[in-house]
């Protein structure tokens, strides 16, 4: 039986479904994230777990116990804020210790794990501080350490790095983890930001419109999404809108080309399906190149076109191709970028085995028109 | 360069501005002041401070002076003590009562001190069944023995709650509206708090400046209230004020300036026990 399990859980705001009939398992010592656009239920499970909104319907269950009525106050929880929430009036250590004063512990025992947990958090020297004398960083700092301080079953976060800046954000999400890890903490995280969920999480649950998409390890998510809407929030990507023309070789129309896909046993002929590449699979060829050695193979798919943006990224470079389908967007290490010019016409080649081919229904179409808007 | 000039001698016009505008305050504040403690002095030929003997030897004075003071203290803590709880109360669990809130803390300013005194009395002086059933039996327990409420102290100070309660709700709602109560509160309570330690030890040190500004508020109408006193026939200090000045206008005049001193003295003693908490202020504004 798992740790913390969630069974059909709803939540209605009126005549508004926030969280259609949810179940999740979370073992012990698990990080797991939910991950989804604003609206779509992550936080209102979060507050559920945590005892601030009662279900509609549906149990949550803490080690086989029922605890889907019982007060806020009385779970086990420890809880993190977007907005840091610390009590304005008091000190890092007195907010720290709030929690193990109601527990009644012993003032030694209070002071001497105050003062682990500020080490925990690297905040050694901060105990006297007032929180508007902490920065925001240091500030959620705190706020983790004083909910750690009640020793609770499961940690909450709710979005606790979107009013931080980037650097910072990144910092403290590998000391989250790092502490996480270290205390074995089982941990259930909220975000919108895909990046953050699959640097963080053991696993994460991608979440649209009050359900689960696909609940899965990072590398999973990312590779295989198993949903339209998984591919498209989660990392970019290049999409085409195809014509299934045949499943077992895997080939499907887009226009007037065929592509290569893997075989399709789950498709039938005729089927629309969305076709998603990864701008790291695709790579460039010079034309030239090309013209001398022939074709790239069976199981390679190419399009011509042009280089119509150059950005240097770092440690890759990325190109916005004009091609026959539209635009395709090509990751490239920077080392082999050299030589690749705006203007210059190439061919955009990926290999079949880099594309997923998604059914394409009416609903999950309008799903991800929704979050495309939501992102511009 | 004649720009520069220019400017400076806008901004030095403007500085004179301001301090005619103060200066301007300052008089108007205080010439009335000045002008109450010198007819107050002039009591006998020249100067002399013969109106302030009288004063601290009239019995009446001690007297009317320690009830006034009761009363405002008593007015000021129910106000608090009810009003307090209540809107966050509303705020946590009712945010649609809200409305309610507002527009009962605007009917005392409606309604005038000689309909709320009739009405006050005619609801525990007389027994009705109905105001008896409404009250859930509370009226008629308090009009007989052993309370006796009618034309005391204690009911004179259930009217000032109402009068009072414009002053004590608009500050502490602000103040609840100024911090974030809802997310502190879940922050308290997934650390094992319950409602009321939660409301003493989060709530109340984060609102403590509405608070005050309430307290002094209602402590300083309670101290200079006269016509619902007057009605009840309590001799409060506002009115032993008034008596004095029908006999003794010089001896007025000094009393006037000892209630304002003495009112100033409180309000002052208030600031400096909230200033008493180190970065109190500091922090309130930092959490906005």
């Amino acid at each position: 039986m798992a740790y913390l399990a969630i069974e059909n859980l709803a939540k209605y705001f009126g005549s508004v479904t926030a969280v259609d009939h949810v179940s999740l398992e979370i073992e012990r010592g698990e990080f797991l994230t939910l991950l989804g656009p604003s609206g779509c239920g992550k936080t209102t499970i979060l507050r559920m777990i945590a005892g601030f909104e009662i279900p509609s319907e549906g149990r949550i269950l803490l080690e086989d116990e029922d605890i889907t009525n019982r007060p806020a106050n009385k779970r086990p929880m420890g809880m993190v804020f977007q907005s840091y929430a610390l009590f304005p009036h008091m000190t890092a250590e007195q907010n720290i210790a709030f929690g193990m004063e109601i527990k009644r512990l012993p003032k030694e025992q209070v002071k001497r794990r105050c003062a682990e947990l500020l080490e925990l958090v690297g905040l050694a020297d901060a105990g006297r501080r007032y929180p508007h004398q902490l920065s925001g960083g240091q500030q959620q700092r705190v706020a983790l350490a004083r909910a750690l301080a009640i020793e609770p079953k499961v940690l909450l976060l709710d979005e606790p790095l979107s009013a931080l800046d980037a650097k910072v954000r990144v910092n403290l999400r590998n000391e989250i983890r790092r502490i996480q890890q270290q205390l074995k903490m089982t941990a259930i995280y909220v975000t919108h930001d895909q990046e953050e969920a699959l640097a963080i999480s053991d696993r994460i649950a991608v979440m649209a419109r009050g359900h689960i998409e696909q609940l899965d390890r990072p590398e999973e998510i990312y590779s295989n999404p198993h949903t339209v809407f998984a591919a498209t929030f989660v990392g970019s990507s290049n999409q085409f809108h195809a014509i299934v023309e045949s499943p077992a070789e895997g080939i499907c129309r887009v226009g007037e080309m065929q592509l290569r896909v893997p075989p399709l046993r789950e498709r039938r002929k005729g089927d629309r399906v969305l076709l998603v590449i990864r701008p790291e699979e695709v790579t460039l060829r010079n034309v030239e190149e090309m013209g001398a050695n022939g074709s790239p193979g069976i199981d390679t798919n190419m399009l011509s076109g042009y280089i119509e943006l150059r950005t240097f990224l770092g440690p890759f470079t990325r190109f916005l191709v004009r091609s026959s389908l539209g635009m395709l967007t090509a990751d490239v290490h920077s080392q082999s970028a050299r030589g690749y010019e705006v203007g210059q016409q190439v061919y955009a080649v990926f290999p079949a085995s880099a594309s997923q081919a998604l059914l394409l229904d009416a609903a999950e179409a309008e799903l991800v028109q929704m979050v495309d808007a939501e992102r511009i | 360069m004649s720009a520069v000039q220019q400017k400076s001698r806008a901004r030095a016009f403007i500085v004179s501005l301001d301090a005619l505008f103060l200066l301007l305050v300052v008089i108007y504040l205080v010439v009335p002041l000045i002008a109450t403690l010198v007819f107050g002095l002039q009591g006998g030929k020249g100067l002399d401070v013969h109106s302030y003997q009288e004063i601290f030897t009239d019995k009446n004075f001690g007297q009317t002076l320690q009830l006034s003071l009761e009363l405002a203290l008593a007015t000021t803590l129910l106000a608090v003590i009810l009003v307090t709880p209540t809107v966050y109360w509303v705020q946590m669990r009712l945010p649609g009562v809200r409305i309610v809130l507002d527009i009962l803390s605007l009917i005392p300013f409606a309604v005038p001190p000689i309909i709320m005194s009739l009405g006050l009395l005619e609801v525990y002086g007389s027994s009705n069944l109905l105001i008896n059933v409404l009250s859930l039996g509370l009226v008629p327990i308090l009009s007989n023995n052993p309370f006796n409420i009618v034309n005391t102290p204690q009911l004179l100070v259930c009217a000032y709650v109402i009068v009072a309660l414009p002053y004590v709700y608009r500050p502490i709602d602000n103040s609840m509206r100024a911090i974030n109560t809802t997310v502190l509160t879940e922050a308290a309570y997934s650390l094992g708090s319950g409602w009321w330690r939660t409301f003493l030890r989060i709530i109340m040190p984060n609102i403590w400046p509405g608070i005050i500004s309430a307290a002094l508020l209602t402590f300083s109408t309670v101290m200079g209230e006269f016509t619902l006193a007057s009605l009840f026939g309590i001799f409060t200090f506002p009115i032993y004020l008034n008596e004095v000045g029908q006999s003794d206008a010089h001896k007025a005049a000094s009393l006037a300036v000892l209630s304002f001193l003495l009112t100033l003295l409180c309000v002052l003693g208030i600031i400096l026990l909230v200033r008493r908490r180190p970065g109190q202020q500091v922090e309130i504004a930092a959490a906005r």
